[in-house]
């Protein structure tokens, strides 16, 4: 093993310091102050009990079950008119909510071999992702990983079963 | 990239050098030339076992069962027609006869193999003393079985051979390994996680495998085959997939997605030095060692479907295996570099295929359900397949000679991703009369 170099330690602390300064920077600032309430429902009535505000974007409100998963036909990782459908609405809960992370899981049929679902399954999730981040999501807050064939969802060795099992799966962390 | 723990390291870097000097004994072994085995198929040798006899004073009346055993054995090396003296069978027309005895003696047991010819002055062709704890009747069994075969065709059988898979349970797969008689099963992982594709080390002590184990993407993991802590052998971004030794265990070749999508990588026997060998946009897996090293077959679906293609080593040279099927899959190269095995898509359901090694006589040796990842027995007489051809997710044995498919005794774990270890070290057995050299069953 190579020995490092003398002045890497304080280089390394440096690095460290500013590194956790911005953290802590980052840290002060949030959460986000909620955006003041909307002057108009004020304005129109006081007497009468106010409407309350549409809900501010809050982080941790969005759900796994809130998130539609792109589905795909058989040995394929295009993104059909439903499947983009689904991912346009997930693109915007994930605008909605900023501090929101995922996974998307590639998802493949019980059809052919588990090397080549794997890659599959990975070009599946990749698709999704690459969907959302053209959709303005960054990079950095979609993560991916392929189950190939062996997460099926449904359990059934027809068609109606693999169709469910063919899918980006979208998982809120 | 390496994310090999540094606690592991000295424990791997002895596994590593174990993979090593296994495959460099591995490396002189197979500087035979390839030649075609025409064995499968063929005409069979006929031969009559004609009984074990009992020890008067065995205690455990293991002789019928055992008798039975040797000749399944003799049945499943597929180079025998057997007849059975206890079935009231006649040895007709046979070129052996098998005959043995049981003694017990301190714990120990001890089995005098012989095999004679028809003639009436019975000459005897091969006589073996077998020696070893009461518990090891079996395997007893089996090296007297390896024994006649290698008499008989001048190359041991592969009744001492082992069987890792994966047993699915729950969500959950884990890592297990059998005798090939579906003894001594156990567990090897216990992660509650994904494992997939195991492969074993030229010598037979290591098995290398793909694991979600930690809650990461796929990875590359190396594990003694007898149980153990495992190691990490490639962690690098994507997925980690598809390993297996080279034939000399100095190389490793395995998938790699780091480069954003499934490329066929080599590295070494550690993991370290990664080199890649293709480079396209389409998936690139499933690699499979010719048993020269110098060249892979491998799946990919440059051409729109998966198809299998060969290339050598370094990437060049690529060709299509073959145009016979639209979509193949899962090559494996027989150990004798005549044959390639590969599964193709058969509508909705997967058949498993045998070629030349040149694309050539392809046809299909297991049809019906899902019929998935053939992998060779170490004299390539044999393919391990998983299947759901009859209904419940299993291990299937075809011999490649007509009959059907049997099923490997799993004990009820639904079981996947079969590979087929290579011989173990050579046993020593104690010779008597006219012995019989003991090759080199090392493979």
């Amino acid at each position: 093993m190579k020995v490092a170099p003398r002045w890497i330690v304080p280089l390394v602390t440096v690095c460290a310091l500013v590194v956790l300064g911005g953290c802590a920077k980052k840290a002060v600032q949030t959460p986000p102050t909620p955006p003041p309430a909307p002057p108009v429902s004020h304005a129109v009535d006081t007497t009468t009990t106010p409407t309350p505000p549409p809900a501010p974007p809050v982080s941790g409100t969005v759900a796994t079950s809130d998130m539609k998963d792109a589905f795909f036909d058989f040995d394929q990782s295009v993104l059909r008119d439903d499947a983009r459908a689904a991912l346009d609405q997930d693109a915007r809960l994930l605008r909605d909510h900023p501090n929101v992370s995922v996974v998307i899981e590639g998802h493949c049929d019980e059809r052919g071999t588990e090397e080549y679902n794997q890659a599959l399954g990975e070009r599946r999730a990749g698709a999704a992702k690459d969907y959302l981040t053209q959709a303005g999501i960054e990079a950095g807050r979609i993560e991916t990983i392929s189950y190939g064939k062996t997460r099926p969802f449904a359990d059934g060795h027809d068609e109606s079963a693999w169709a469910q099992n063919r899918r980006a799966h979208v998982v809120v962390k | 990239m390496n994310a090999r723990p540094k606690r592991g390291g000295r424990a791997i870097v002895a596994l590593a050098a174990l993979a090593w000097l296994a495959g460099a004994g591995a490396a002189r072994a197979q500087s035979r030339d390839v030649r075609i085995d025409i064995s499968g198929g063929g005409q069979k040798i006929r031969l009559h076992v004609q009984g074990l006899t009992a020890a008067p004073d065995d205690p455990h009346a293991s002789a019928k069962d055992a008798q039975e055993l040797l000749a399944r054995d003799l049945d499943d090396a597929a180079v025998f027609t057997v007849s059975r003296g206890w079935n009231g069978e006649a040895p007709v027309d046979v070129q052996g006869i098998v005959i043995g005895r049981w003694s017990v003696s301190g714990g120990r047991i001890t089995l005098d193999g012989e095999v004679t010819d028809a003639s009436p002055a019975r000459l005897s062709i091969l006589r073996h003393e077998y020696r070893g704890g009461v518990g090891e009747w079996r395997d007893l069994i089996h090296q007297f079985s390896d024994d006649i075969v290698l008499q008989f065709t001048g190359e041991p059988g592969v009744a001492r051979t082992r069987i890792a898979f994966v047993a699915q349970q729950g969500r959950n797969r884990e890592l297990y390994v059998m005798n090939l008689d579906g003894s001594d099963l156990h567990p090897l992982t216990a992660d509650r996680s994904i494992a997939l594709s195991p492969s074993w080390s030229p010598d037979g002590s290591l098995l290398l495998f793909t694991s979600y184990r930690g809650g990461t993407p796929p990875r590359i993991w190396v594990m003694a085959a007898t149980g153990g802590r495992p190691y990490l052998i490639s962690g690098r971004r994507g997925n980690n997939t598809s390993a297996s030794y080279s034939p000399d265990g100095r190389d490793i070749a395995c998938t790699l997605s780091q480069d954003g999508n499934a490329e066929v990588y080599l590295l070494d026997a550690r993991g370290g030095s990664p080199r890649r060998v293709t480079s396209n946009r389409a998936i690139d897996t499933s690699p499979s060692w010719s048993p020269t090293g110098r060249e892979l077959a491998f799946t990919s679906d440059r051409g729109g479907t998966p198809q299998v293609y060969v290339m050598d080593r370094e990437g060049g040279n690529l060709r299509r295996l073959t145009y016979d099927v639209s979509y193949t899959d899962s090559p494996a190269w027989s150990p004798k570099g005549d044959r390639i095995a590969f599964v193709a898509r058969d509508g909705n359901g997967f058949d498993v295929w045998v070629c030349r090694a040149d694309g050539s006589g392809g046809h299909a040796v297991a049809v019906g359900g899902l019929n998935e990842n053939p992998k060779w027995s170490p004299d390539g007489r044999h393919l391990v397949f998983a299947s759901t051809r009859d209904g419940a997710q299993g291990l299937y044995v075809t011999d490649l000679d007509g009959r059907p498919p049997r099923r490997l005794d799993t004990g009820g774990l639904r079981a996947l991703s079969p590979a087929w270890s290579p011989r173990p070290p050579s046993a020593v057995a104690s010779a008597t009369g006219r012995s019989v050299s003991q090759p080199g069953g090392h493979p």
